[in-house]
């Protein structure tokens, strides 16, 4: 848990890598994912890159990889999961692999534009047949409806046409037929009609059965048509105008027997056709068979042989052109394994030089690491997402595992509830190694992802749920309730106290609509309830104003302890930052004036709770009034809540007055003494500091003489941020902005913890109406219909049971706690101004890489 | 109702607008064109691209790359974007986008008229055709040996017809009679579709209506400088000039009685938009006309995203495209025939 506490400590390490075992070692690196590349070569466009071609390789590779892939997908072969991770191809082995793709993809596309010419072949003949069948018909129909051959101007004369006229007039009659897509037939036919201003007659009928478009792959419905026209100039508009339509022309045959001979030669090309093509797609399905099996290991080491040459692509080479030299960010405790990786990577590539690193001082922020399990991954991810914390400052995500789920609880607190999204978040917990929930999309995966934290939010509510005694909006009666109805009645008492109290007679009980118990009667009240909050205020009229008055005390005093505990974690920060004044400076003056405002409120809350009980209740003081009171100075004499209240407020009062000048003004001044005093009676010790400046620069230039300019200006520009000018304006202008924020801050986050109590209320409110409106309704129908009334209105119950209450009310509490911790309690110390520590690491890129392979 | 207009504008096509800001906010950079500059081979220029938000569109290609390829490419991916545009658009936005394709249309049509005259095939000539302007009926564009026969066959449906009122005559299309006839089209759908942002009103007007005023004037100023030394009378090329622009009536008038560059070049002095335009043309760099009336499209096209609330977004960022297009085609000619002296002299979008 200490690595959660602050970031880890990083180094800038400089690995000179020989040129020959470099891929080797960044192999061996990407496997453990220990460090982070530094890009030496910002200003080098993307092309002008050392190793552009090995990555113009690799992209090559993966051309071909993906339309291999595609390939065995579309003929429905399994891919293998193979090896789950195989590692990054030796470069010896890389020629090999890149011919026998190269091989591979030729043959491939040799079979496939093979097997697609004779598809192509079987379906035009399919085509045909159909044409032949179809149009047989037309010629039939034609043959009845002799008639409509009088409309032309040739046949006028023979006013009876026979099947013989037609013979004859064959010459000059022409005939063109084919298929046609249905979507096109309409306009097919109006241009043909425009075109040839009617001199045509088309006939056409529908395909019963649906064919491939040999262009787009579709599978869609045909027309089969026939056009008969008179002349050849009209033959080749006709033929233009079915060019334009993509029509299927195929030629129409003038005899039957001709017909029959062209059918008959078409049946056995069919066949034929269809034994080559099944003999093509059994060679086709084998060889992607044999390259299915390898291809998916080969994807993964392509991709990582493409991360390699991308890092590499980020080194800077040595005068000599013989090294790389790589920079890196590596976390102070893998050195070690840095050292070990790069001893691996150059033993394995028999190099005789060794890689060896060395670790250079910096004043760059090094990166944030923070190193986490699934446990506490998704409360990181809370903390992230308000923003990365700055290197080795406090991290807030530890105590948010325990502050989350319970200051979410408390907006929740429903035993049932609770309970329910306990069993959820365990159901996730349980299965978390199931493989359809780790791949699950969006919604599903969201709820995954943040099981622990489910978890735990269904666990606090549990508790919180006990303490306000909720389950399902009702209480539960674990340990009987501390309230004796029975005391109530006047029998149950002696005749002086009968005088002396209000008790209930038997007229009281049959005419009152409610009744009050009096705790001032000896018998009635018999102590607290030993858990949470008494049943018997389930019942009780004035139930909301008690919890009310309950939850808004008790949100103050979470919300004060809450952001005091952030101003304290703030004093870490000072410490492990070695600004010590910070502390006097800024965080004292913080909680005195916290403290000495709410602090104290909290105190009287409490107090009010301890000193007062039932028969002094009357007399109790309104902790509103006296807390207001504390700033009038109310000339009138009130009565207060203890001997010398007004002596310990004016005191107090007079901290937090005091606590704000300091605030305000305490660190600049004292950043200026210090500044002012320096330059006072250290003019040797300034040009010291000079001289110190140089020589350092001068020993980073010798551990890295050959660093190429971009990233020495680079260093440049970030040690001039190191020693900027005092600007005194300017500290004392942030100091202000804050010292305002913090001070009005007090007072508006405090009101902000109010919404516990706020959100509280309404989901037990809606709880408590859904049971009225629902449950009571289905409970007040007699026996006999009930059962049957009783199992719907169940269901129902339940489901809005889940997405009312559960799902939304969870969501709004969820959003609501999250905000607590972001603006109330973190604004208190935490930064969040970091950069994420992005390790190269080839398992980060394998899961990114395989995820865009499902969408393709 | 003119202000109301824009209340209502983002109901529907907000989506759209936000859509097309976005994509204008993924053209080339000024950086991105000093590197692309810097490539040695077009290996080198996909390479760049990818980094930009063409993203991998030639990862498929096969070797070799070759500038055409990359041309339909990238043609493809503007049309596939146009597309998205058009059928998620809503009247009247849809007509103004037909509107704009129907430009393309005039010059696939008379690009296959053509290649008809010439016995090309009709496959050749259609890869050429650009694909914003692809109709169904264009393929049958050959069967027409007139004017009149091609607009009663073939176009009588498609969103052209209306512009053949004007053109209709009973001339063999010839070369130069399909020449006039793209002008004549080109006149018409200029007007046409002036008329209609005219009529929109609102922002949309206040936008286009000077860019397709700039682009009347062009078309007018580049017949004039076509036309020196054809068998073109000086009638006959008035009537060619689309009559939206700043230049009608009197500039027109003298424009078609100009009989050189000096005189086109006194007649474009009188007009304040023109004359800095013309006193460019052949300064630093050795521009073309042509270029300098790029460079001031490009500047009209960037200022009209800065208006919300109007059509001219989408006609603008077409155009930008475009001009990014040509602009790429350029440097990778420059690149591919290593011609290297001219590669700086593309347009750039500023």
């Amino acid at each position: 848990m200490g690595s959660l506490f602050r970031s880890e400590s990083m180094c800038l390490a400089q690995l000179f890598l020989q040129s020959g075992t470099a891929y080797e070692c960044l192999s061996a690196l990407g496997e453990k994912g220990l460090v982070q590349f530094r890009d030496l070569n910002q200003n080098v466009s993307s092309f002008q890159r050392k190793f552009v071609g090995e990555v113009k390789r690799c992209e090559e590779l993966e051309r071909i990889l993906v339309y291999l892939v595609q390939e065995i997908t579309r003929a429905d072969i399994p891919l293998p999961e193979g090896e789950a991770s195989p590692p990054a191809p030796p470069l010896k082995h890389v020629l090999e692999m890149q011919e026998q793709l190269q091989k591979l993809e030729v043959e491939l596309r040799e079979v496939t534009k093979n097997k697609e010419k004779l598809r192509k072949n079987l379906l035009e003949l399919v085509e045909y047949t159909h044409m032949l069948r179809i149009t047989k018909t037309f010629l039939k129909r034609n043959v009845e409806f002799e008639p409509t051959y009088e409309e032309f101007p040739a046949l006028e004369n023979d006013s009876l046409l026979d099947y013989s006229c037609m013979q004859r007039l064959g010459a000059k009659l022409g005939f063109v037929s084919g298929l046609i897509q249905q979507g096109r037939v309409e306009a097919f036919e109006r241009m043909l009609w425009r075109a040839c201003k009617g001199y045509t007659i088309v006939t056409y009928a529908e395909l019963d059965e649906s064919l491939e478009d040999p262009e787009t792959g579709e599978v869609i419905k045909w027309y089969v048509f026939l056009i008969s026209f008179w002349g050849d100039q009209i033959g080749h508009k006709v033929k233009k105008i079915c060019d334009c339509y993509h029509c299927h022309v195929y030629p129409y045959p003038n005899t039957a027997e001709e017909r029959r001979e062209i059918q008959e030669g078409l049946n056995t090309r069919i066949q034929d056709l269809y034994t080559v093509l099944h003999k093509t797609e059994d060679y086709l399905r084998q060889v992607l068979c044999k390259a299915a099996e390898s291809v998916c290991s080969r994807v993964v080491q392509v991709r990582k042989m493409k991360a390699i040459y991308h890092m590499l692509n980020m080194c800077s080479f040595d005068v000599t052109n013989k090294c790389l030299i790589a920079e890196v960010w590596c976390p102070e405790v893998d050195l070690p394994g840095l050292r070990r990786a790069l001893e691996e990577g150059s033993r394995e590539s028999g190099a005789t030089i060794p890689s060896f690193m060395n670790t250079i001082p910096t004043k760059e922020t090094p990166p944030t690491l923070i190193r986490t399990n699934k446990f506490t991954e998704g409360f990181q991810n809370i903390v992230d997402a308000y923003g990365v914390g700055s290197y080795r400052e406090v991290n807030p995500a530890l105590f948010t595992i325990i502050t989350f789920p319970f200051l979410f609880a408390v907006m929740f607190g429903d035993f049932g509830h609770g309970f329910v999204m306990f069993l959820f978040a365990l159901l996730l917990v349980l299965n978390e190694n199931h493989p359809r929930l780790s791949q699950s999309q969006e919604i599903l995966r969201m709820f995954f992802n943040g099981r622990y934290i489910l978890l735990l939010m269904g666990l606090f509510s549990v508790y919180t749920g006990l303490i306000y005694n909720d389950c399902f909006s009702k209480s539960v009666n674990l340990f009987g309730s501390g309230w004796n109805v029975s005391a109530m009645y006047s029998s149950s008492h002696s005749r002086e106290e009968q005088k002396r109290m209000v008790l209930w007679n038997d007229s009281t009980i049959r005419h009152s609509r409610t009744l009050q118990l009096d705790p001032n009667i000896p018998g009635v009240f018999r102590g607290p309830y030993p858990f949470g909050i008494d049943p018997i205020w389930n019942l009780a009229t004035n139930r909301l104003t008690f919890l009310n008055s309950f939850k808004m005390k008790m949100s103050v005093i979470l919300g004060i302890i809450h952001m005091t505990f952030g101003v304290i974690l703030g004093i870490f920060n000072h410490l492990h930052f070695r600004k010590k004044f910070n502390i006097y400076l800024v965080s004292v003056p913080e909680i005195l004036f916290m403290l000495c405002i709410f602090g104290y409120l909290i105190f009287m809350i409490i107090y009010k709770w301890l000193a007062y009980s039932a028969e002094t209740s009357r007399e109790a003081p309104s902790i509103l009034i006296e807390f207001i009171n504390m700033f009038l100075f109310p000339s009138s004499e009130t009565h207060g809540l203890y001997p010398g209240q007004a002596h310990v407020q004016r005191v107090l009062l007079a901290l937090t007055v005091l606590s704000v000048p300091v605030l305000f003004l305490g660190k600049p001044l004292f950043l200026l003494w210090l500044h002012n005093g320096r330059s006072c009676f250290g003019v040797s010790r300034s040009g010291y500091t000079l001289v110190r400046k140089d020589s350092e620069e001068e020993v980073s230039l010798l551990g890295s003489q050959d660093m190429e300019e971009g990233s020495n200006r680079m260093e440049e520009g970030c040690r001039e941020v190191t020693c900027e000018e005092f600007n005194f304006g300017e500290i004392l202008m942030t100091q202000t902005i804050h010292s305002i924020e913090y001070c009005l801050g007090c007072i508006s986050n405090t009101a902000s913890y109010l919404r516990l109590w706020a959100l509280s209320l309404a989901h037990a409110q809606l709880s408590d109406v859904l049971w009225a409106m629902l449950m009571r309704v289905g409970l007040r129908v007699d026996t006999t219909y009930g059962v049957f009334l009783l199992l719907p209105v169940m269901a129902f119950f339940a489901v809005l049971t889940i997405f009312i209450l559960l799902i939304m009310e969870g969501l709004s509490a969820f959003l609501h706690a999250i905000r607590l911790h972001w603006v109330e309690f973190q604004n208190k110390f935490y930064v969040g101004a970091g950069t994420k520590f992005v390790p190269f690491s080839f398992s980060l890129l394998s899961s990114k890489f395989s995820h865009d392979d499902n969408i393709a | 109702m003119r202000e109301t207009a824009e209340l209502y504008f983002n109901v529907d096509h907000g989506y759209l607008e936000g859509l097309v800001r976005g994509c204008k906010a993924g053209l080339l950079t000024q950086q991105d064109y000093v590197n692309l500059v810097q490539c040695e081979t077009l290996e080198d220029l996909k390479i760049h691209l990818q980094t930009t938000e063409y993203g991998n569109f030639l990862a498929n290609e096969t070797n070799p790359l070759t500038v055409s390829k990359i041309d339909t490419e990238m043609r493809k991916k503007l049309c596939r974007e146009f597309e998205y545009f058009r059928n998620h658009s809503l009247e009247p936005l849809s007509t103004f986008f037909t509107y704009m394709t129907c430009s393309y249309m005039i010059d696939n049509v008379i690009l296959l008229m053509n290649g008809a005259l010439q016995k090309k095939s009709v496959k050749e000539v259609l890869a050429k055709c650009h694909p914003l302007g692809r109709f169904t009926e264009m393929e049958a564009v050959n069967i027409a040996e007139t004017t009149s026969d091609l607009f009663k066959a073939v176009l009588v449906e498609t969103p052209l017809a209306p512009f053949f009122q004007d053109c209709m005559s009973e001339n063999t299309l010839d070369e130069l009679n399909i020449e006039l006839l793209r002008n004549k089209l080109y006149k018409s759908y200029l007007e046409a579709f002036y008329k209609f942002c005219k009529d929109h009103g609102d922002v949309t007007a206040e936008i286009m209506c000077p860019i397709l005023e700039f682009e009347a004037d062009r078309r007018a100023l580049i017949i004039t400088l076509n036309s020196f030394g054809t068998e073109l009378s000086k009638e006959d090329r008035e009537t060619l000039f689309p009559t939206c622009g700043k230049l009608y009536p009197e500039g027109l008038h003298l424009l078609a009685q100009a009989e050189d560059f000096e005189q086109m070049k006194r007649v474009a002095d009188n007009y304040g938009v023109y004359k800095p335009l013309f006193e460019a043309v052949g300064g630093s760099g050795g521009k073309t006309l042509e270029d300098v009336f790029y460079e001031r499209e490009v500047q009209m096209n960037v200022l009209a995203f800065n208006r919300q609330f109007h059509y001219g977004v989408f006609y603008a960022y077409v155009k930008l495209k475009e001009q990014e297009m040509r602009n790429i085609v350029w440097i990778a000619e420059c690149i591919s025939q290593r011609h290297r002296t001219k590669i700086n002299s593309y347009i750039p979008i500023v």
